[in-house]
């Protein structure tokens, strides 16, 4: 089964996004701060992660470097999901190294496609 | 800007000459031979293409029953600055404006010059307004968190009611758990809502004109920064206070003077200005001072007449514990050194500075001194020109300028011998001081503060020791600022100037 992280805050969010995710097929596991995520990216590597940038303790853009800078983590594909769509935002992911970025609000329908296609299942 | 004024100065005063010696019923010839001079030389002078000065304005004062201020065009010389400022704002580039036809406008019409500034200085005030405000949008943490918030309750919302609405399977447990996310989130949103309606409020009411401050300069100037009332005010003051000689008494004597007089106990650790400051405010504060800015035409607004009050409050202080005839005295003897002065009167640097500025009593003048304070940022905060002198009112001067390069040796005087396009020099001498600041952590707050004299003036003073003052001495070439200076090749250019040399 493939899995999914999602390093998102707000519970809410996180609620809605496991449900749609894992009536997909999905199997969901989630982070509500940045150095949760690190820790569950380590011990259980998923095969996708959905990334919110204003993370509390260890923001989304430390988070994302940490990955694309560690051989272990550095080819999981990482979609971004932030309410931080400037262009200079996206801009700087992109330099870090980024797959799919998708600004909030978002459809849900459009998530489960681009976890699917990120996750090479389609 | 200098450049310009020198030469149109004489077409400000032959008008003025011509109009009051009509007014009076004489004519050119009768006015002439009473003065001692050749009709032909007094129409070049009415006609504005002689320069005249000291003895023999003087004398065309007297015999035209009038002041010398009124014939020698302070007024209009600030008019003309003014204009000159005007002449060289960006947006006005491709009219062109030729910068010699200023003083025809002041000269000529200076109701419709005045009109001008008026406008451009409210114009210049709302330009400041919405960039402030833009700035606060862009920048402001309530707004960048309030719209972050927004999109995280709005992506919550639609997330949940789209599994409410698309997904048919839903058990009645899962339906009544993301209508409750839909209804909780709501109602975050609404408040979210309210709280950025009741900031805009805020935001609108907060912008504030920025005008009130040139309002002051300009009352200051008016009256050369010189109140003869307020000089009288403070001796009032020092005998009420009981403060017979200058010396370290005084603290104390302020001190008992509050206390007895009004009630007052002044916080500890109060300086001999900020007691004095406290004195005159308690003191003058319904009769002198309010007498002053009720006089004061150039005040048209509240904030204006507090910043002034503010601002004359300070003279009394000043003059309370530095009267006028001992500072004097003291500044002759010293040769106008501010750092002798302001030990000698147990205040600041920059409190001796102001001092200095205010000696202008008809009669028993000082070296009339131009000040000029600056922040950090280069941005002008006081500002005391001379009629010669203009200095920034909007934006900054020369980088070459003392009072930009005290900023790169805080503490250390820098003096310097400068020389304008027009040939004008002067001396000027600028200190970097920190300001009283935050506690430690905070950043520093250092402010440059520049005294200005003619060259001329520049051997009563100490700072012109071992400087070569003559004309033909070596100087350091500056100009008004880049945008109106004619040295087109400075290497310090940074702007292009807005009329070809």
């Amino acid at each position: 089964m493939t899995k999914v992280l999602i390093a998102e805050d707000d519970a809410n969010i996180v609620e809605s996004l496991s449900f749609v995710l894992g009536r997909a097929g999905f199997e969901v596991s989630c982070a509500l701060d940045g150095d949760e995520t690190l820790r569950k990216l380590h011990n259980d590597r998923p095969d996708v992660m959905v990334l919110d940038l204003m993370l509390p303790k260890r923001n989304g853009f430390e988070v994302l470097k940490a990955v694309k800078s560690d051989p272990a983590l550095r080819d999981l594909p990482v979609m971004v999901l932030t309410a931080k769509g400037q262009p200079q935002d996206r801009r700087l992911v992109e330099q870090i190294g980024v797959e799919g970025f998708m600004t909030k609000p978002f459809s849900n329908t459009d998530v489960v496609e681009a976890v699917r296609r990120l996750a090479g299942v389609v | 800007m200098n450049q310009g004024i020198r030469t149109n100065y004489a077409t400000l005063v032959g008008p003025k000459i011509r109009d009051q010696r009509r007014a009076l019923g004489m004519t050119q010839v009768g006015l002439s031979e009473t003065l001692g001079i050749s009709a032909s030389y007094l129409n070049l002078i009415e006609a504005g293409r002689r320069n005249i000065g000291g003895g023999l304005l003087k004398r065309i004062a007297d015999t035209l029953g009038l002041a010398v201020e009124e014939l020698d065009g302070a007024a209009e010389r600030r008019l003309l600055a003014d204009l000159t400022e005007l002449a060289a704002e960006p947006m006005l580039t491709a009219l062109r404006l030729d910068v010699a036809t200023t003083a025809d406008i002041a000269g000529h019409y200076p109701g419709w010059a005045r009109a001008l500034i008026a406008l451009h200085r409210a114009w210049l005030d709302r330009g400041r307004a919405v960039n402030a405000l833009s700035d606060r949008l862009r920048h402001d943490p309530f707004l960048a968190d309030a719209v972050h918030q927004l999109l995280t309750r709005v992506a919550a919302i639609k997330s949940a009611a789209e599994i409410v609405e698309k997904v048919e399977d839903l058990s009645p447990a899962q339906e009544r758990r993301f209508a409750a996310i839909v209804g909780g989130e709501s109602r975050r949103l609404a408040d979210l809502a309210q709280a950025l309606a009741s900031f805009f409020e805020r935001a609108h009411t907060a912008v504030r004109s920025l005008t009130p401050v040139g309002e002051v300069d300009d009352f200051l100037a008016d009256h050369a920064h010189h109140f003869p009332g307020l000089e009288n005010a403070a001796s009032a003051l020092r005998e009420k206070a009981r403060i017979a000689v200058d010396g370290d008494g005084i603290e104390s004597l302020l001190i008992a003077y509050l206390q007895r007089a009004h009630g007052l106990e002044p916080p500890a650790g109060a300086t001999r200005f900020e007691l004095a400051r406290r004195a005159a405010e308690c003191a003058c504060g319904d009769d002198a001072l309010d007498v002053e800015i009720q006089r004061a035409t150039a005040l048209t607004n509240d904030a204006a007449r507090r910043r002034a009050r503010h601002a004359l409050s300070a003279y009394v202080a000043a003059a309370v514990v530095m009267p006028y005839d001992p500072f004097l005295a003291a500044a002759r003897r010293l040769r106008f050194d501010a750092d002798a002065l302001a030990s000698t009167f147990g205040v600041s640097f920059e409190q001796a500075c102001h001092r200095l500025v205010t000696l202008r009593r008809a009669g028993a003048q000082g070296v009339p001194f131009a000040l000029m304070r600056v922040d950090a940022s280069g941005y002008t905060t006081r500002r005391a020109p001379l009629p010669n002198l203009a200095l920034p009112r909007h934006g900054s001067a020369c980088p070459l300028w003392a009072v930009y390069l005290a900023l790169q040796s805080p503490g250390a005087i820098v003096r310097q011998v400068v020389e304008f396009p027009g040939g004008e020099r002067f001396l000027f001498v600028a200190r970097a001081v920190d300001e009283p600041g935050p506690a430690f952590p905070m950043p520093r707050r250092v402010v440059s503060l520049m005294l200005g004299c003619d060259a001329l003036y520049a051997d009563q003073t100490v700072y012109g020791d071992g400087l070569s003052l003559g004309s033909a001495a070596p100087a350091t070439p500056v100009g008004p600022n880049c945008r109106v200076c004619t040295r087109i090749d400075c290497a310090y250019r940074q702007e292009d100037p807005v009329i070809d040399a």
